[in-house]
């Protein structure tokens, strides 16, 4: 392991126990790791047995209604016109725009990152590529990977949403992870331990491609 | 309500895709733990739920922070929320011991306690089992939200020996508790 993975900083993080930056970097370390996100995972168990036997108590109305304010989508949500408009104006000129590039460059980050981890498997490391067959024609995509199983990078085009991906095996799926599209391309990095031979891109429970990875 | 096994990995593939309806719905579904997460934490409720909005802001703002490979959704929303509110608590300036803000705290009556004392004996038992090099690295983590620097430096021990000390104290101390018969 180099300084990069998680080891028994997992516990760490999972407990709060890293500084703020320690946490930001790890946190950026785990989009694009499967093996530490596993581990922290499990020490994020660890603490969730611990704190769910503390003092409950029930959260406020008020936190909820604050919440569901927060996920509803925007024209569901109702002001009257005068204050709704002068607040839309200082939205547009003051929030909208530092918001939006907040977004797009936290969103750039992550997909940055995981294409940087992927580049560079691709261009140092020798690697089989596999096509999906999809069931629609707007959709194309191929997985290139090591032929030990080390790794997979899935690459999709024509994709109009994210799209998990699965392992295909025994009769069963097992959820890996999910390519979310910038631009035109979505692209998703995994590092395994292990061969998977059959891969799917999904819908929901829709499988809409499958490819064998011989 | 991800109540069955297979409504919980449906809600985690969905909460992993950045679906609008599995964020409401893991919020609904954990939102009494994830306020009395950031609550015993912070001792305060209004910072309780300035913290557990923010984290779930901060989550919806950023679509791939959770992935399938993480396991858990609702621990990784604990431990989401836990950090956040162990992350303001650092920042605040005034830093009142546990029993001054207990003290100080008005009584809300509100908000209905509906832990279990029996329960948190059981955490009070399983801390008191391990060695006390360990129970003390733990608990100034876990109680104290002290970083691991802090924590090696109250403790003057070196960095990687307070790792240890607290990645095998979270292990031991999780597996006591799981044993033992509780129910989450």
């Amino acid at each position: 392991m180099n300084d990069a993975h998680a080891g028994e900083r997992a516990a760490l993080y999972a407990l709060g126990a890293l500084d703020d930056a320690e946490s930001a970097a790890m946190e950026g370390h785990l989009r694009v790791c499967a093996e530490c996100a596993k581990l922290v995972g499990e020490a994020e168990r660890d603490v969730d047995t611990i704190a769910s036997l503390e003092t409950r108590r029930r959260a406020p109305d008020e936190l909820t209604k604050r919440v569901e304010r927060l996920l509803a989508p925007a024209s569901r949500q109702r002001a009257s016109w005068p204050r709704f408009a002068a607040i839309a104006a200082a939205f547009v000129i003051g929030v909208l725009p530092s918001v939006y590039l907040w977004e797009r460059n936290a969103a750039m980050r992550d997909a940055m990152l995981s294409q940087s981890a992927a580049m560079d498997r691709l261009a140092t490391s020798e690697h089989r590529t596999a096509s999906f067959r999809p069931t629609s024609e707007a959709l194309a995509a191929n997985v290139m990977y090591a032929p030990d199983g080390s790794w997979y990078v899935i690459v999709v085009r024509g994709a109009s949403h994210a799209l998990q991906v699965a392992w295909m095996h025994d009769g069963a799926q097992t959820m890996l992870g999910v390519a979310v599209p910038h631009g035109r391309v979505a692209m998703l990095y995994l590092p395994k331990s292990h061969r998977m031979e059959q891969l799917a891109l999904m819908d929901g429970p829709r499988v809409v491609a499958e490819a064998q990875l011989p | 309500m991800a109540g069955t096994p297979g409504d919980e990995e449906a809600l985690a593939v969905a909460f992993a895709a950045h679906e609008r309806w599995a964020f409401t719905r893991a919020y609904r579904e954990y939102a009494s733990l994830l306020y009395s997460v950031a609550y015993n934490v912070l001792g305060n409720g209004e910072e309780a739920q300035d913290c557990v909005a923010d984290a779930i802001a901060r989550l919806w703002r950023s679509p791939s922070a959770y992935s399938a490979q993480r396991g858990s959704l609702r621990s990784f929303l604990v431990v989401c929320v836990r950090n956040e509110a162990i992350s303001r608590r650092r920042r605040q300036s005034r830093r009142l011991r546990l029993e001054e803000r207990l003290a100080a705290m008005p009584v809300e009556h509100q908000e209905l306690e509906v832990g279990d004392p029996i329960e948190r004996d059981r955490v009070r038992r399983a801390f008191a089992k391990l060695p006390d090099d360990q129970r003390a690295a733990l608990g100034l983590a876990f109680y104290e939200g002290k970083t691991h620097t802090e924590i090696a430096a109250e403790l003057n021990a070196p960095l990687g020996t307070i790792k240890s000390r607290i990645s095998l104290g979270l292990r031991k101390i999780a597996a006591s508790l799981g044993s033992d018969g509780g129910d989450r």
